[in-house]
């Protein structure tokens, strides 16, 4: 279970994100939309200090803490209770796709390398690149190289996995096969927050739809409720401009 | 011997004197290392054969020797060739009537344009294949295409390098004492054993092309601010 | 000027000046060592953007890239004694070496310093953000994720790096060092056969730079195996890539490339 309470941050004088409250519950996939600039991003990447909040408290598990006063020890724990699939899908250059994967179990985790290699090479198979394992990311396709940043989060059996647009820097075709693979995840019970434009792909997995703009939450409910009947004209505004591309990526 | 500060600022007007023959060694070597850079690159990336070859020996062999040897090599080769030459053809020039700075002028260039000629292939090919398609599809003949649109692109963005180049030069231009050119270097050499006031005269050279160093690198980024306006701006 | 040309005293000059090569390879061991560490003590302020430390880090880059290493030399040759001597420490019987050493090494360290800055920086943010989300420690990521990629991207400057004090060494006769252009110039004085020392001298030179220069472009293909091998460029004009290796060094090369 993950709690944001009262989570805000600037940039100078502009406010990204005002007093935003956020509850996800275990095995809950919840998906957070919003044109650019509503702070959405900047919110996933508050969850796991990516972005340090000015104030405001996360709880993710067990484990609490007053961004405020965050500790160094309090950021690591908070990161090794998480894991993150990038836009950019930032693979380690000069690692090969089991490398990729097995990094953070050896590093992090301290697991014994046969381990943490069985782990790997079970997961890349579950994402379909059993065959890719030795690859260095700059021969894969942005699809697969998406497909091993899944894995390598994967692995970690982080309490919640957070997807910072993973398919919006991707080629229209291969959009599809790494949809599928977080389809799959997302019904095995893994919690998630998606910060997405897949509007189809929010409708379809998500158990709730969160929808920002301007640095605050303005409407949130299940996919039909925000979808079908949302309530506030800022939501309504959103959807009209989206929905005739419904299916694109933007 | 005690450390005199005031004598720093005497050298420094002593050496002062010199700087004319360091700036006209540091400015022919850049002018015509530029020309001889240029025409060695433009060989090298159109591959005209034979040229092609002798120029990337020519830059292999200065880059991995050097400078100095280069003077010395002009020095004691050059009057050899010279005073051979015009004897077997009866001139009556000798190479006698060479003056010591042309030994320098000479060699400083022919350093000089194979570091430049690296400097103008990067640039070069730094210059994206699609703005010579442009050209083409606009109907520029090849050669109106290298003149009015790939070598000035390519010239902005080789501009930092080529500061560092001239600054190489200014820097290079010390070796000149090796065929007794009196440039700072040699004159901070000749007030510092005189006065027998060795540190302070280095120290005050030393500070002369300190300055001539940033003045150097103020100017090339004012040029770079100003050449480089079209490529400013938008994201990257 | 000197006696006529006989090709066969370049060949007898060979072995003579090759006896001195230990001096000119002990200058350049010495100096890269010395200019590392200075590299990394003058690039760490400016990489954590230490205040007051920082700004002498922009001073000391400045001077060494700003004078002549010939200046340099004498400089510290001629100044250093006279600095430390009212601390309390007599150079006077020092070795030449060490002061040569000294100036080449904290020379170098000027050059050493901003390739250190250039390759970390040109690790994309990405990488370490990654390591940090995965949840690793800054030192963690810095040595596992940072190092190795800056590393690879470190290598062609640092390739031009070692050749360019190869190169300046021949300047270490001026203080009286017996390397090989000092050599060099005593057997010219001693046959008048000055254009043959200096073309045997040219030689050896040449085959030092060209050697090292393969061995280190065979490091960089060996620590940048996991990029794609870019296409041999077959025409005259590069695309230029975004986000290659390449492309970035065009713009990070510390600049000693082009001087001297």
């Amino acid at each position: 279970m993950i709690e944001l309470k009262k989570i805000s941050k600037s940039f100078g004088r502009h406010r990204v994100l005002q007093d935003i409250s956020l509850s996800v519950k275990t095995g809950e996939v919840v998906v957070i939309l919003g044109p650019s600039g509503s702070g959405k991003t900047t919110l996933l990447r508050c969850v796991n200090y990516l972005e340090k909040p000015a104030s405001g408290e996360i709880a993710v598990g067990d484990f609490k803490m007053d961004c405020a006063q965050a500790k160094r020890g309090d950021i690591l724990r908070l990161r090794r209770k998480t894991a993150m699939v990038f836009q950019q899908y930032n693979l380690f250059r000069h690692k090969t796709a089991l490398e990729n994967v097995m990094e953070a179990l050896l590093v992090v985790k301290k697991m014994p390398a046969a381990e943490a290699r069985s782990r790997s090479v079970a997961l890349l198979e579950k994402v379909g690149l059993g065959g890719k394992l030795d690859e260095y990311p700059s021969r894969l396709s942005g699809g697969q190289q998406q497909r091993v940043g899944i894995a390598r989060a994967l692995a970690l059996e982080p309490e919640v996995i957070l997807f910072d647009e993973p398919t919006s820097a991707l080629d229209p075709e291969l959009v599809g096969e790494v949809l599928e693979v977080i389809r799959d995840i997302a019904r095995e019970g893994i919690t998630m927050i998606v910060v997405t434009h897949e509007m189809g792909f929010a409708r379809d997995v998500a158990n709730r739809v969160v929808f920002m703009d301007g640095g605050v939450v303005v409407e949130e409910g299940t996919p039909d409720d925000v979808f079908q009947h949302p309530k506030e004209e800022r939501t309504k505004q959103f959807l009209r401009r989206i929905t005739p591309e419904a299916n694109w990526v933007i | 011997m005690q450390l005199d500060p005031s004598f720093i600022w005497t050298a420094f007007w002593q050496i002062l004197r010199a700087i004319p023959t360091t700036l006209s060694i540091t400015a022919v070597s850049v002018l015509l290392g530029f020309a001889i850079g240029t025409v060695t690159a433009l060989v090298r990336l159109y591959r005209v054969p034979v040229l092609s070859q002798m120029a990337s020996a020519y830059v292999t062999f200065i880059r991995g020797t050097p400078m100095l040897t280069h003077l010395l090599l002009i020095y004691f080769g050059l009057p050899m060739l010279i005073d051979g030459l015009a004897e077997s053809l009866g001139w009556s020039f000798r190479s006698v009537s060479i003056p010591m700075i042309g030994f320098a002028y000479i060699s400083f260039s022919i350093t000089a344009g194979a570091y430049m000629s690296e400097v103008v292939r990067a640039g070069m090919q730094a210059v994206d294949r699609g703005q010579v398609e442009a050209a083409h599809s606009v109907g520029m003949t090849s050669f109106q295409a290298l003149r009015r649109i790939s070598f000035p692109q390519a010239l902005a963005a080789a501009l930092p390098n080529l500061a560092n180049s001239v600054i190489g030069m200014l820097h290079g231009s010390t070796l000149a004492f090796a065929v007794s050119v009196v440039d700072i270097n040699a004159q901070a050499q000749i007030v510092a054993s005189t006065n027998w006031k060795f540190f302070e005269a280095y120290l005050a050279a030393a500070l002369i092309f300190w300055g001539l160093t940033v003045l150097i690198e103020r100017a090339a980024a004012l040029i770079e601010k100003r050449v480089g306006a079209y490529n400013r701006g938008g994201v990257a | 000027m000197g006696a006529p040309f006989e090709i066969g005293y370049v060949f007898s000059f060979l072995p003579k000046l090759l006896e001195t090569l230990g001096v000119t390879l002990l200058i350049v061991a010495g100096s890269l060592l010395t200019g590392i560490v200075a590299g990394f003590l003058v690039a760490l302020p400016r990489m954590y953007k230490i205040p007051v430390l920082r700004t002498l880090s922009g001073l000391y880059l400045s001077f060494f890239r700003g004078t002549p290493i010939l200046i340099q030399l004498f400089l510290f040759y001629y100044g250093l004694p006279e600095l430390l001597k009212p601390l309390g420490f007599d150079l006077s019987r020092a070795p030449v070496l060490f002061f040569v050493i000294l100036a080449y090494g904290l020379h170098t360290g000027a050059y050493a310093a901003e390739m250190i800055r250039a390759s970390v920086e040109a690790v994309d943010r990405g990488q370490v953000e990654a390591a940090y989300a995965s949840g690793m420690t800054s030192y963690q990521a810095f040595s596992r994720i940072v190092l190795p990629q800056a590393l690879a991207i470190a290598v062609p400057v640092f390739s031009n790096l070692v050749i360019a004090l190869l190169k300046d060494t021949s300047l270490a006769f001026t203080l009286g060092v017996m390397e090989m252009t000092g050599k060099a110039q005593t057997l010219g004085t001693l046959t008048q056969h000055f254009f043959e020392t200096y073309i045997a001298l040219a030689l050896i030179y040449l085959v030092i730079s060209f050697t090292l220069e393969k061995v280190l472009l065979a490091a960089e293909y060996r620590l940048k195996r996991h990029e794609v091998r870019e296409e041999k460029v077959g025409r005259s004009f590069k695309l230029r890539r975004k986000g290659s290796y390449r492309a970035v060094l065009a713009d990070i090369d510390a600049g000693k490339g082009g001087r001297l």
